[in-house]
């Protein structure tokens, strides 16, 4: 029997209690992806666990770079993490600012800005859909009563309210968590730099750029490459709300890959599209966190 | 260079007073000190004089200025912070320079300034590290350096020394003291530690519960502490307390300890027959001769000098609440007396030795308000 507490085995225990969950990452995780590299080198229109393996071929990719499909859904997903990554951080770190004064309310305002976060997506989509429904919705009525308009705007139907209306939606989605994260950040930020930096006749606009800043920039970056990982692999909020339309504006990456194994059944070709989002994941994700983190050593 | 005037200045969060009737004046070049036990006020104090806490009541003149009303850019002043608040991301050379900066000075002078506040510092081969490279001992002089620089009317310091090991603390103690001289920068200085305090200051400001208790040089505070609390706060170890009776009897002015008779200065006559609280300071008490005949029930040797430990009478003692001194460190035992001596005697646990409190040294306290009696 082997004493864990002895130093000389203390970390047997260590590795003991971790491998369930490895074995389960292994299982869900490691496998899955695997699988769908394999995949993705062969033809395959349904995929059967325990059917024969077809010949390894390149077909799906060359068919991937070939394709003017993939080029936009790769264009439209770099436009919705700019655009929705961008706005998020902008908008959460103006809320963070608000909401680390101290006001009345204070606690009932972190609650009402955390809410969005909270509602489940499909739930809070669907609602988003009715109010901008081009003839019932609640926006186009005020848009229309107030003036603003004097027709009607397709949200749905054409492709710039469309794109737009995605990112909305996404924006209103995200942005609370961004807003708890830098909430965070800034609530760790030693209250004496601002101090020293106002007896050192720093007003309030020198202080944010010198001290809030440069002390919250870390966090940006964490922030930033989990948005951004987020607009990546979303798929709830652009299926219910457009499917991907019209005329592939709104279509992802991840409405792609849905599109071509559910839709097309080209499982194939959708694993391709999958390891290729992979890929450009891990490459932003290692790009953005050894940035971050070596501006923090 | 300035004088700093504090007229009735006070302080309430809601209806809790944490500063009441504060008035002081510090003369130009001087150095003060805050001292007092954690949650006096004393660096809620500073911060006002800083400008980064409000005052409720009176104002704050600094170069008889008045700058109550202004922020804390405005005042002319520069702090050194406990934690020394340095910017992380930024080097040693632009963490000094940047109040100067903030106040648009030309970057060959700023450059000209950091240059000669790090010599002063030897802070020179640190000028382009960030403040993570650097020891806690050079963190604090980035922080001193960044207050030099500005060449400010004066120097506030919160506790400067204490996130510093003791060995450390007793060097830049003398440092500070040193470069405020040669500097001449009327400085004020808050601390709980009542040895830097006595060897720093030129005025020691006493505080408690927001209130000052006595002002004064640290001479002054040693021999003539105007209340209990400052006698029990300043020096170290502290002053003994036991309690007794004034007695009068065919002219001599006396009181009793254990019975032994210990006299007292003839103008308590008058007091004759009331109770009043003693106090006598370690050092004072001489061994050897006298009429006070006791055990020691602990000697402890520090090799030249001696801290012998003896019981306090029955019915004699103080409790710790009647001192109100709090303070975390000071490990007053309120059965037990101290004298601290320096001499060749081997004395033993358990030993009956003789010794005398000299009626000159013999501090004397109402029993009721605490204040000392002349």
């Amino acid at each position: 029997m082997i004493d864990f507490s002895s130093p000389r085995h203390r970390h047997k225990l260590g590795y003991l209690l971790i491998a369930p969950a490895l074995i389960m990452m292994a299982l869900i995780i490691v496998y899955p992806i695997l699988l769908s590299v394999d995949i993705s080198f062969q033809d395959v229109k349904i995929a059967r666990i325990g059917s024969d393996r077809k010949p390894f071929s390149i077909e799906n990719y060359e068919w991937l770079f070939t394709s003017g499909e993939f080029y936009n859904s790769l264009w439209v997903t770099v436009r919705l993490l700019l655009f929705v990554g961008g706005t998020a951080l902008i908008f959460g770190f103006a809320c963070a600012l608000l909401l680390n004064e101290k006001f009345k309310g204070r606690s009932f305002a972190r609650l009402l800005v955390i809410l969005p976060w909270a509602v489940p997506e499909v739930v809070a989509v669907v609602i988003w859909a009715w109010m901008l429904d081009s003839s019932f919705g609640v926006f186009n009525w005020i848009l229309l009563t107030t003036g603003m308009i004097s027709e009607p705007i397709a949200f749905a139907s054409d492709p710039t309210s469309a794109f737009f209306s995605v990112c909305l939606v996404m924006i209103w989605k995200g942005y609370p968590f961004i807003c708890i994260m830098l909430l965070a950040g800034l609530q760790s930020i030693p209250e004496e730099q601002y101090q020293a930096a106002s007896v050192d006749g720093a007003n309030v606009f020198q202080r944010f750029w010198h001290v809030t800043i440069p002390n919250m920039l870390p966090v940006l970056g964490v922030c930033f490459v989990m948005t951004a990982l987020w607009v990546f692999r979303d798929f709830a909020i652009i299926f219910v709300l457009t499917e991907g339309g019209p005329v592939g504006s709104t279509k992802s990456l991840a409405i792609m890959t849905f599109e071509q194994s559910f839709q097309f059944f080209r499982m194939g070709r959708a694993a391709a599209v999958g390891v290729i989002t992979l890929i450009l994941c891990a490459i932003l994700s290692r790009a953005l966190v050894s940035r971050f983190a070596k501006s923090v050593a | 260079m300035a004088t700093i005037e504090f007229n009735q200045v006070g302080k309430s969060y809601g209806s809790v007073e944490a500063i009441s009737d504060f008035n002081l004046s510090i003369e130009d070049g001087e150095f003060c000190v805050f001292v007092g036990p954690s949650g006096c006020g004393k660096s809620t104090a500073l911060k006002m004089l800083a400008g980064l806490e409000e005052t409720t009541k009176g104002n704050i003149l600094i170069g008889g200025k008045d700058v109550t009303d202004l922020g804390p850019g405005k005042r002319d002043i520069a702090m050194v912070f406990q934690n020394y608040a340095l910017y992380p991301h930024y080097s040693v050379r632009k963490n000094m320079g940047f109040g100067l900066k903030m106040r648009g000075y030309p970057a060959s002078e700023i450059n000209a300034r950091v240059e000669e506040a790090a010599k002063i510092l030897e802070l020179t081969p640190y000028l382009d590290r960030r403040p993570k490279a650097l020891s806690g001992g050079q963190r604090q002089r980035v922080a001193l350096g960044r207050a030099i620089v500005r060449e400010p009317a004066a120097f506030l310091m919160d506790e400067p020394l204490s996130n510093l090991d003791a060995k450390l603390r007793v060097h830049t103690r003398s440092e500070i003291v040193k470069l405020q001289r040669r500097l001449g920068v009327t400085s004020v200085y808050v601390t709980h530690d009542q040895v830097e305090a006595l060897t720093m200051a030129d005025k020691i400001v006493v505080m408690k519960l927001g209130v000052i208790q006595q002002v004064g040089s640290a001479d002054e505070l040693f021999e003539n502490p105007r209340n209990l609390f400052v006698a029990g706060f300043i020096g170290s170890p502290g002053m003994n307390f036991f309690r007794g009776t004034i007695q009068n009897a065919e002219g001599r002015v006396f009181t009793t300890f254990g019975g032994a008779e210990v006299p007292l200065s003839d103008t308590l006559a008058s007091r004759a027959g009331g109770d009043a609280i003693f106090g006598i300071r370690p050092e004072h008490i001489v061994m050897g001769k006298g009429k006070v005949e006791t055990g020691l029930s602990l000697v402890e040797s520090l090799g030249t000098e001696k801290i012998l430990h003896f019981q306090i009478p029955a019915g004699q003692t103080i409790d710790n609440s009647e001192i109100e001194n709090d303070e975390e460190d000071d490990d007053r035992d309120a059965q037990s007396m101290r004298a601290r001596i320096i001499d060749d005697h081997k004395y033993q646990n358990g030993e009956t030795v003789k010794m005398d409190f000299p009626r000159s040294k013999i501090h004397v306290f109402d029993i009721e308000t605490h204040e000392a009696i002349k």
